[in-house]
């Protein structure tokens, strides 16, 4: 089954990287202290997670991505169908959008710290000024994603507005938000840490830039880890979600 | 405006009985059910300049009758199916159903059949048959039950559970069809339900609507540019000219019933085809 070959072809190409991660440094290739074996980043993540500390920084990570999150996604695609659907709006607003879309959101970070200090709604406002953006482009290509002839049975059949939106827009809409949620995750998560690195005194973001400076790499490796595994379980989810519903793009 | 007064008996007969094609004049089984069409004109502005789309288009269709439209491409055939869906305002005049005026769509007296299948893709082949029953808010046990009876008519019980993408494509539009059927409205229209389908599929939902037709029975307008397929179908043809599309003509079609593909050999089948064909040419 092919399915199956892609999954065995994953596990071999993923135990050959930490095969040779583990024995890279433990063979002299590269220098040990830039790059700790794998085993002893597993160790290092072991003893972090036995900690209160790590939980609380995770915790406030954690909460900071997603209140962006449930705030970003849901006014970035609300105002991407307002400004897709006007004519007007669509004219004014969507260059302007495009504009600010390509501007590097990380250049914005000292202007944030210095209207909201540096506590927790300074990073939730940076995350949803990283995602809000993305957001309302993948929305503007949901909308146009909806098909006119299945609109036309619904008016055929005499649907009201809210009908149509409920039961043609939204599930219409579906695969192309779940990329949006997806695309949104990634800009969002990497915002928070961002400004979590750059001024903090706690968070995920906070312990890596820490480490990094105090040259602490087997920590900064296991944090690493497991932002990475956390990161790539989220987009997977979504994926699989998505591939669910392919078939209904066509 | 002149209204059918005079009820008859059903002029079809079962399945199988060959049957002599009576004239457009022919009194409606059930007056109520009948379609009117009266001065019908829709013009339409683009770019500061208007065109005439439609010209004086006055017809009935009586109940139980199968009327094809036909015509050149931008006559306006599709725009006229579409106003008699109720999608679509005409500029003037007055289109009746049933005795009553339709101003907007209205799925309880006029089913529609798009070209595309145009079905949901969420939506297994019993949901999407549900779906006009749906939004009426139609208590869940009656829609699975008048979804399943539509799926039973158009042969597709066993695919109750499809998804659209694991059907073929005149097994889609047989969804679309069960679709239009399921508030059992006495009109079904189609804009040209076959024309994405390959020749031999194309032929075998002929034969599968004119079963459906004859089960049913319901009165079809049935818009076409084929007029092979318009003739094979149809009691009455109703001929289109190019913009403004007038009326040129209606033609009975007086090929006995049920149709044969044999039938399309026959002199009379040519014979019929080539009037129309002059016409629309001219």
């Amino acid at each position: 089954m092919a399915t199956r070959d892609a999954v065995l072809g994953y596990g071999a190409a993923g135990a050959v990287f930490l095969a040779l991660w583990e024995a890279a440094p433990r063979l002299g290739w590269i220098d040990g202290r830039l790059l700790p074996p794998f085993s002893d980043v597993v160790a290092a993540l072991g003893a972090m997670a036995a900690t209160a500390t790590f939980w609380q920084q995770v915790q406030l990570t954690l909460l900071e991505t997603l209140t962006a999150f449930v705030i970003a996604l849901p006014v970035g695609a609300l105002l991407g169908v307002l400004v897709q659907e006007s004519r007007f709006a669509s004219l004014v607003f969507k260059p302007l959008i495009f504009f600010v879309f390509s501007i590097p959101k990380s250049i914005f970070l000292p202007i944030f710290i210095l209207i909201l200090g540096i506590a927790f709604w300074q990073k939730v406002a940076f995350g949803i000024f990283s995602t809000v953006f993305i957001v309302m482009m993948t929305t503007f290509s949901a909308v146009e994603s909806v098909r006119e002839d299945q609109l036309r049975v619904a008016r055929s059949l005499d649907a009201s507005t809210m009908q149509k939106i409920l039961f043609v827009y939204l599930p219409s809409m579906t695969p192309v938000l779940l990329e949006a949620v997806r695309v949104a995750m990634i800009f969002n998560f990497t915002g928070i840490l961002l400004a979590e690195m750059y001024a903090s005194r706690e968070g995920i973001g906070n312990a890596i830039g820490v480490w990094g400076l105090g040259f602490q790499i087997k920590e900064l490796l296991a944090m690493v880890l497991f932002v990475s595994v956390l990161a790539i379980g989220f987009n997977e989810a979504i994926r699989y979600v998505e591939a669910k519903c392919e078939h209904w793009r066509n | 405006m002149p209204r059918m007064s005079q009820a008859t008996a059903s002029i079809r007969k079962p399945h199988g009985a060959t049957m002599s094609v009576v004239g457009p004049d022919h009194p409606a089984a059930d007056a109520g059910k009948t379609l009117e069409v009266r001065d019908l004109n829709h013009t339409y502005n683009v770019n500061g300049k208007t065109t005439q789309a439609l010209k004086d288009i006055a017809f009935n269709v009586s109940a139980g009758r199968f009327l094809s439209i036909v015509g050149p491409s931008g006559c306006g055939k599709s725009s006229l199916l579409m106003m008699l869906a109720g999608l679509l305002t005409p500029s003037d005049g007055t289109i009746a159903v049933g005795g009553r005026p339709l101003t907007k769509p209205d799925p309880t007296r006029v089913g529609v059949v798009f070209q595309d299948a145009s079905l949901f893709p969420w939506l297994t082949a019993r949901r999407n048959v549900e779906f006009p029953l749906f939004l009426r808010g139609v208590d869940k046990a009656v829609r699975r039950e008048k979804a399943e009876e539509a799926l039973a008519l158009v042969g597709l019980e066993r695919f109750a559970d499809s998804l659209p993408h694991e059907l073929s494509g005149g097994m889609k539009q047989r969804v679309s069809i069960a679709r239009g059927l399921v508030q059992d409205p006495p009109i079904l229209l189609m804009d040209e339900p076959f024309a994405a389908l390959d020749e031999q599929t194309r032929i075998t939902m002929g034969d599968e609507l004119l079963r459906i037709w004859e089960k049913a029975r319901k009165t079809i307008v049935f818009v076409t540019h084929g007029l092979s397929e318009a003739i094979y179908l149809s009691d009455e043809v109703l001929v289109l000219s190019g913009r403004p599309g007038r009326i040129l003509d209606r033609v009975v079609i007086d090929l006995p019933r049920p149709r044969s593909l044999e039938m399309m050999a026959q002199p009379r089948f040519a014979e019929l085809r080539e009037a129309i064909w002059h016409m629309i040419k001219a």
